[in-house]
C-alpha cells in the first residue's frame, strides 16, 4: 500500500519508514511481540541490552507501580553475546524495521568487545550505547554522567561500529544534560537517545523497607514525559540542532500525541516503553496515531514536525 | 501449525461481563464471555495459565463500598495490567465461559468490583505454561494454599472431566476459615478426608481442610495433611502419583520438600510481581536449578511458568 503521507524520516543516514521505535529493555528480542502486532511496521527496534557475558540480574522483587508511572531494577538481566548472536540474531535477520542492539558493560572493553562481535552483521543498522542504566553496581549511569567518561567511551565503540550508527543514550539526572550531550557528539555518536529512566525509591512502609530488592529503580512512564520532553527540547536548541544530531526521543509516550509532542520538541524519532507492557501494540498504534494527525493537520511529510516548537502554525 | 492452534494463540482479547457478584467477605467471582478468536483463544486455556487484565480504566466504587483497610490507596491510580487465573473455562459453540475467583487486596482489584453485566474487559492471554498430566499417573493430589484456590480448581475439572481413571484428592489450607476463598460453604469441616467442600466434592473430589487457627477442618499446616496422606498410602505406586500445588511460597516450598522427598513428582505454580506478563520486562524472575549442577539461573514465571517441576525451583537458602 502506498502511504498517502510521507511517514519516513531521515535518521543518521538512514531512512526509516516511520519515526517510531521499541525502547531496549521494553521489548525483549522482537519474537515476544510477534503475537501481538507486525514488527515490521515499527520504524525502528532497540533490543535488550546485551553484555559480553550473561547476566542474570538483580533478585526479585524487580519492578513496582506508581501513581503514574513504575519503577524497575533489572539489573540488566540478559543472554548474553553468544547466545544472542545464537539464538536471537536469526530472528531479528527478518525484521525489516531499522535493528539496533543495545550494548551495556561493566567496563568499556566489554563495550567494545560486543560491538566489534557485531559490526559486521547485516541484519543490525547500529547499537545504543547504554550509558545510563542506574540499576547495575559498576558500569551503567556511572559512564553516563561524567562527560569525560561519555566522550571516551563514544568513541571507542564508535571506533569498534564500523559503518553502523552509533545513538547514545543519555541519562537524565545530570546537572546539565546539554554538557553529556556535547561529550557524546565529541567522542563521535551519530545520534542521541534521552532520556533513560530516573532513579527512584518506594518504601513499603509496612516493613519500612524498600519495596525493590535493589533498594533503588529507575522511574518510567507517564509520570516521566513532562520531563523527558523538557530535556529533548533543551539538547535539541542547545546541541543537536548545530551539529546536526538526531534524537531519539523517549520517557513516559503512550499515545500519538505524546509522540507528537517530542518531534516538535525536537526529535527526529520517539522510542515507546513502558506502555508496551500494558498494550503490546502500543508502538504500531501510535503509528496509525500519527496518520490520522497528519490527515487532520494536513502535514504531507511527518519529518517537518521535527524541532518546529517556535515555528508558526 | 494447524488453522485451529494458530487461532488459539495468545493476544489481545475482549470479553462481556456475565456477571460478577461477591462471593465471601472480601472474595468475588467475574464470570466472562469470550466470542469469536477470543472464544477460539481460550477454549485451549490450560489450568494454570494466567491472563493480564487492563484495570486502568474502571471506576472506584463508591465510598460506602470500600472496605476501610482500603480507604486510603483506593483512589491510587493503576497503570500496569494485573495478572489472574480462571477458576473455570468452559467452551461451548462459539461462546467460552470463564470464572475469575479474584480477592480485594488494593486499588485495581477494588476497581474489579464495579464491573457489571454487559460491560466489557480487556485482558491479553492465554498466558505461561500450565499444568501437565504426565503419562501414566492415576493420582492426582491437588494442595491449595488460601487464594491459590483457582487455577487448582481448574484443574481438578479438567482432570474430572478429561482424566476420569485418575483418582484426585484436594488438600485445601488458609491462615483462617475467612481467608478460604470458596463460593460455598459446607455446614461444616470434617477433620478428615471428605467431600465436604463443594467446590471439589461436585467434581468427585474428595477434600480436607487446614486452617492455621483451627477455625475449620485440621488445625496447622495443609502440608502435614498431605504428609499424613500419603504415609496412609504409603502402598501407593510413587511413579503413578502427582502433586500439583498452588499458594503461598513458604507452603510450595514444603510441598515440594515432601515431593522431594517421596520420590513424587509435583508441579507448582509459582507468582511473582509482572508488569507484561509476555516476557518483555524480564521483572518475574524465578530462581531455578540447572540440571546436572550447581547453578541457579533466573527464569521467568510468565514464559517459563508458572507452572515449573518442583525439583527446579530454588525455594531459598535452606532449600534442600
Amino acid at each position: 500500500m502506498t502511504e498517502r503521507f510521507d511517514m519516513s524520516v531521515e535518521f543518521a543516514g538512514l531512512t526509516l519508514a516511520n519515526p517510531v521505535f521499541t525502547a531496549s529493555g521494553t521489548c525483549g528480542y522482537a519474537d515476544e511481540l510477534a503475537d501481538f502486532m507486525d514488527v515490521d511496521a515499527l520504524g525502528g527496534f532497540i533490543t535488550k541490552s546485551i553484555t559480553l557475558k550473561p547476566r542474570k540480574g538483580n533478585p526479585t522483587p524487580r519492578i513496582v507501580e506508581t501513581d503514574a508511572g513504575m519503577l524497575n531494577a533489572i539489573g540488566l538481566a540478559n543472554v548474553g553475546l553468544e547466545r544472542f548472536v545464537a539464538e536471537k540474531l536469526p530472528v531479528i535477520a527478518h525484521m525489516k524495521s531499522a535493528v539496533f542492539v543495545n550494548v551495556a558493560g561493566t567496563t568499556i572493553e566489554e563495550y567494545v568487545a560486543v560491538v566489534e562481535r557485531l559490526a559486521d552483521e547485516k541484519a543490525l543498522a547500529g547499537f545504543e550505547l547504554n550509558i545510563s542504566c542506574p540499576n547495575v553496581k559498576r558500569g551503567g549511569i556511572s559512564f553516563g554522567t561524567d562527560p569525560t567518561q561519555v566522550e571516551e567511551i563514544t568513541r571507542a565503540v564508535k571506533k569498534a561500529c564500523g559503518s553502523k550508527v552509533l545513538i547514545v543514550k543519555l541519562a537524565p539526572a545530570v546537572t546539565d544534560i546539554s554538557v553529556t550531550a556535547r561529550a557524546a557528539v565529541a567522542g563521535g555518536a551519530d545520534a542521541l537517545s534521552l532520556i533513560n529512566t530516573f532513579t527512584a525509591m518506594v518504601i513499603d512502609i509496612e516493613t519500612r523497607r524498600p519495596v525493590l530488592a535493589n533498594r533503588t529503580g529507575g522511574l518510567s512512564g507517564p509520570a516521566i514525559k513532562p520531563v523527558a520532553v523538557y530535556l529533548v527540547n533543551k539538547v535539541y536548541r542547545e546541541v543537536a540542532r548545530e551539529a546536526g544530531i538526531p534524537l531519539l526521543g523517549l520517557g513516559g509516550i503512550r499515545t500519538a500525541a505524546d509522540a507528537i509532542e517530542f518531534l516538535i520538541a525536537g526529535a527526529t524519532a520517539v522510542a515507546v516503553g513502558t506502555a508496551s507492557f500494558v498494550e503490546p501494540d502500543c508502538a504500531v498504534q501510535i503509528v496509525a496515531g500519527l496518520r490520522d494527525y497528519c490527515d487532520r493537520k494536513k502535514i504531507n511529510r511527518l519529518a517537518e514536525l521535527t524541532g518546529s516548537l517556535d515555528r508558526p502554525v | 501449525m494447524t488453522q485451529e492452534r494458530a487461532s488459539r494463540k495468545k493476544g489481545s482479547h475482549t470479553a462481556t461481563v456475565l456477571s460478577n457478584v461477591q462471593a465471601g467477605e472480601c472474595f468475588w467471582k467475574l464470570r466472562l464471555r469470550f466470542d469469536g478468536e477470543a472464544a477460539k483463544a481460550f477454549a485451549g486455556f490450560t489450568p494454570g495459565q494466567f491472563v493480564q487484565f487492563d484495570v486502568s480504566d474502571l471506576a472506584i466504587p463508591s465510598t460506602d463500598s470500600i472496605p476501610t483497610a482500603l480507604l486510603d490507596g483506593a483512589r491510587r491510580s493503576v497503570l500496569l495490567r494485573r495478572p489472574f487465573s480462571f477458576s473455570d473455562v468452559t467452551a461451548d459453540g462459539d461462546t467460552t465461559t470463564a470464572d475469575l475467583l479474584y480477592c480485594i487486596v488494593g486499588p485495581a482489584s477494588l476497581r474489579m468490583t464495579t464491573l457489571r453485566e454487559g460491560d466489557t474487559t480487556h485482558l491479553i492471554g492465554p498466558l505461561g505454561n500450565g499444568f501437565a498430566v504426565p503419562e501414566g499417573k492415576r493420582t492426582a493430589l491437588l494442595v491449595v494454599g488460601g487464594m491459590g484456590l483457582p487455577p487448582i480448581r481448574c484443574l481438578a475439572k479438567s482432570l474430572s472431566v478429561e482424566h476420569p481413571d485418575i483418582t484426585a484428592v484436594a488438600f485445601i489450607g488458609s491462615r483462617t476459615v475467612n481467608a478460604l476463598p470458596l463460593e460455598e460453604r459446607p455446614a461444616r469441616f470434617d477433620e478428615g478426608l471428605s467431600l465436604s467442600v463443594p467446590t471439589f466434592a461436585t467434581l468427585g473430589i474428595a477434600s480436607m481442610v487446614a486452617t492455621d487457627d483451627g477455625s475449620a477442618g485440621h488445625r496447622g499446616p495443609v502440608t502435614k495433611c498431605l504428609s499424613h496422606w500419603l504415609q496412609e498410602n504409603a502402598d501407593r505406586p510413587r511413579e503413578e502419583t502427582v502433586v500439583y500445588a498452588c499458594g503461598p511460597e513458604r507452603m510450595l516450598a514444603a510441598v515440594a520438600r515432601i515431593a522431594n522427598e517421596t520420590d513424587i513428582d509435583c508441579q507448582v505454580s509459582m507468582e511473582r510481581r509482572m508488569a507484561c506478563g509476555i516476557g518483555l520486562c524480564q521483572s518475574c524472575a524465578v530462581e531455578c536449578r540447572v540440571a546436572g549442577s550447581d547453578e541457579i539461573i533466573y527464569k521467568l514465571c510468565c514464559q517459563d511458568g508458572p507452572v515449573f517441576d518442583a525439583r527446579e525451583v530454588f525455594f531459598g537458602a535452606d532449600d534442600a
